[in-house]
């Protein structure tokens, strides 16, 4: 027997038998523990409600709306065209396959936005990008858009501008106004994320 | 082609010639392994020569293992590696038909490539018959088209199969591969000296 | 001729240039600074049980009359904010220095010694998301104040008291019945409430790819 086989027989064997320390990541969709802190210290995920109802009002075809509250609260009441995905099943392969999906931009929201940016840290682990939160959540909806305050009598202009367009939104998603516009929905056609396609020999 | 095309650092372009780089080395470390013979290959399914089975198991756990360290220093991203989608009917079935024609032909279509390059009659009758095949499979193909693309798994890996870590998948198949080596070359020597005029 | 004769010079530069490869390998590796010790699962399951992490804000008093000294009030808030107010004995670390180097060893100090780390930011937000990232990366011994510098500010005298009306800072509760809030706009205006269809959007499914291979 060849003594180099012995040798690089047990070379290899001992190579093999490192790889069980070498705690490969077993999530590799994960991204970086130091790039999450980063984006989770950005306030750049927050949106206010008003951008939410304006978009709505708009009906932004791009827009799509998350409530993370569990399944009974959002049977009760939920935001135009939102699904539901509970916090707690946020991580199945089924709700998952609501994120990430090209062009669309989420919005994630709660009774406040504590749930939804908890929602979004998970989601940022697992590497999905466009996702919002709307600040102050079904709480501060009802508090800036359905039941708007008036400003001060000395407040700017753009304050008036504000409270005037959220009473107008006020009226449209309460239903005070008629709605035109029930049979005009968009129809959104999301375009499925592709795989790369990778030319591969073999043999 | 790995980091560089994505990132934009060469064009895609480059594609082709590094795809001929690649296959130019194919090539060179068949033919070095002596796969142009056709006797060397087909030796595995008689017995008499498992230097096929050596090489690519060989390539296989260096490759294997090596990726492995590779993905652990941070030089390549084992997660974002293309894997073959599986359909498992049709591999299987494939898999005997190939079967049957490395034994009878004594090639597989990367060595009978290497075989004509050093000039063999044998492995240009091999090839106009893979043509032949590949001519005839592709104007039948409306016929097997569901079968074709039945039993599709998706891209997975043992790994996402079986839940069992890939270190573990690892040292399992290095031990089985070096097993292997070993026992293929006692019964190597059983039968080598029973054939007497026998010459490469 | 022998097929398993190995060239000794070839499998020996072989071997040399693997293993110097790998060497290489685990010298230039960059270590992070840290690891996911909890899996995202483990995460998603934590959050239903956050009434165990909080640090409500009634708890402070026993902090600031030196009763408690298990725990540690971090305000990371930037410095100007921190300079117009904070909490008595709270240390300043700044959100975007909470990456740093000394302050990942100071937080593993006080993980080593069993002591509570507190984070508070202006409202319970701000700090919610360091905090959930902190959880995460091991460090079970950090809570987020509730309510935030705001509500202390705002409840300073009566810190106390605020055990009795958890309802004022405590997050994530509805506070309107919102199905009543949106029917009731509609009957003072007197129409009729339009039910709108949730858009459809397709899923995204994993596609196919046809490869081809050999």
């Amino acid at each position: 027997m060849n003594r180099n086989y012995i040798i690089l027989t047990f070379l290899m064997l001992a190579l093999a038998v490192g790889t069980l320390f070498l705690h490969l990541q077993k999530d590799t969709k994960q991204i970086q523990p130091e790039a999450l802190l980063w984006d989770v210290l950005q306030p750049t995920r927050y949106v206010t409600t008003d951008q939410v109802a304006k978009r709505l009002i708009e009906k932004d075809p791009s827009l799509m709306l998350i409530d993370v509250r569990p399944a009974a609260e959002y049977t009760q009441f939920t935001l135009p065209g939102a699904l539901n995905v509970p916090l707690d099943s946020l991580y199945t392969s089924a709700a998952l396959a609501n994120f990430g999906i090209p062009g669309a931009k989420v919005v994630l929201f709660a009774n406040d936005a504590i749930a939804a940016d908890e929602a979004w840290v998970i989601l940022r682990r697992l590497n999905f990008k466009n996702n919002y939160v709307m600040k102050g959540g079904l709480n501060g909806w009802v508090e800036t858009i359905i039941r708007p305050v008036a400003p001060a009598e000395t407040a700017p202009e753009t304050a008036f501008e504000q409270y005037n367009f959220r009473k107008a939104a006020s009226m449209y998603f309460t239903g005070a106004k008629m709605d035109v516009n029930k049979d005009q929905k968009a129809k959104v056609v999301f375009k499925k994320r592709k795989k790369t396609v990778v030319a591969s020999g073999g043999c | 082609m790995g980091p560089l095309i994505p990132n934009g650092i060469i064009t895609g372009d480059w594609n082709f010639v590094i795809a001929i780089l690649l296959g130019v080395a194919f090539g060179f470390i068949l033919e070095a392994s002596g796969f142009s013979s056709s006797r060397n290959i087909v030796g595995v399914f008689y017995g008499y020569n498992f230097v096929v089975l050596r090489v690519f198991f060989t390539a296989l756990i260096v490759t294997m293992v090596g990726l492995m360290y590779f993905d652990y220093f941070g030089w390549l991203n084992l997660s974002q590696i293309f894997i073959l989608p599986t359909f498992w009917q049709p591999m299987l079935v494939g898999g005997i038909v190939m079967g049957f024609g490395f034994i009878m032909g004594g090639f597989c279509p990367g060595t009978s490539f290497t075989a004509i390059a050093i000039g063999k009659i044998d492995a240009l009758l091999f090839t106009v018959g893979l043509y032949v095949g590949i001519g005839i499979f592709s104007l039948a193909f409306p016929l097997f088209a569901d079968f074709y693309n039945s039993g599709n798994l998706g891209n997975i890996t043992v790994t996402d199969l079986t839940g069992i870590d890939a270190s573990w998948l690892a040292l399992a198949f290095t031990f089985i591969a070096l097993a292997a080596f070993w026992i293929t070359m006692l019964i190597e020597k059983k039968i080598r000296k029973k054939i007497t005029d026998y010459k490469f | 001729m022998h097929v398993h004769d190995l060239n000794p010079k070839k499998t020996l530069w072989a071997v040399i240039i693997f293993v110097v490869l790998i060497i290489v390998g685990f010298i230039t590796m960059k270590r992070p600074t840290m690891t996911y010790e909890q899996s995202v699962k483990q995460s998603v399951q934590m959050l239903s049980d956050t009434s165990a992490y909080y640090f409500y804000p009634y708890q402070l008093v026993e902090v600031l009359n030196h009763q408690n000294k298990d725990v540690v009030l971090i305000d990371i808030r930037n410095k100007y904010e921190f300079g117009q107010g904070h909490i008595p004995g709270a240390k300043s670390i700044p959100s975007f220095d909470l990456a740093k180097k000394e302050n990942l060893n100071m937080l593993e100090n006080y993980k080593q010694k069993k002591i509570r780390v507190v984070l508070y930011a202006n409202n319970q937000l701000e700090a919610t998301g360091a905090w959930f990232f902190f959880r995460q990366v091991g460090f079970e011994n950090i809570s987020v104040l509730l309510g935030g510098y705001d509500f202390y500010a705002a409840h300073q005298k009566d810190l106390e008291a605020t055990y009795y009306d958890q309802n004022v800072y405590l997050k994530g509760v509805p506070r309107y019945d919102f199905a009543k809030v949106a029917k009731s706009a509609v009957t003072e205006a007197g129409t009729t409430q339009t039910t709108t269809k949730p858009v459809v959007f397709k899923r995204r499914k994993k596609a196919t790819v046809a490869a081809g291979g050999c």
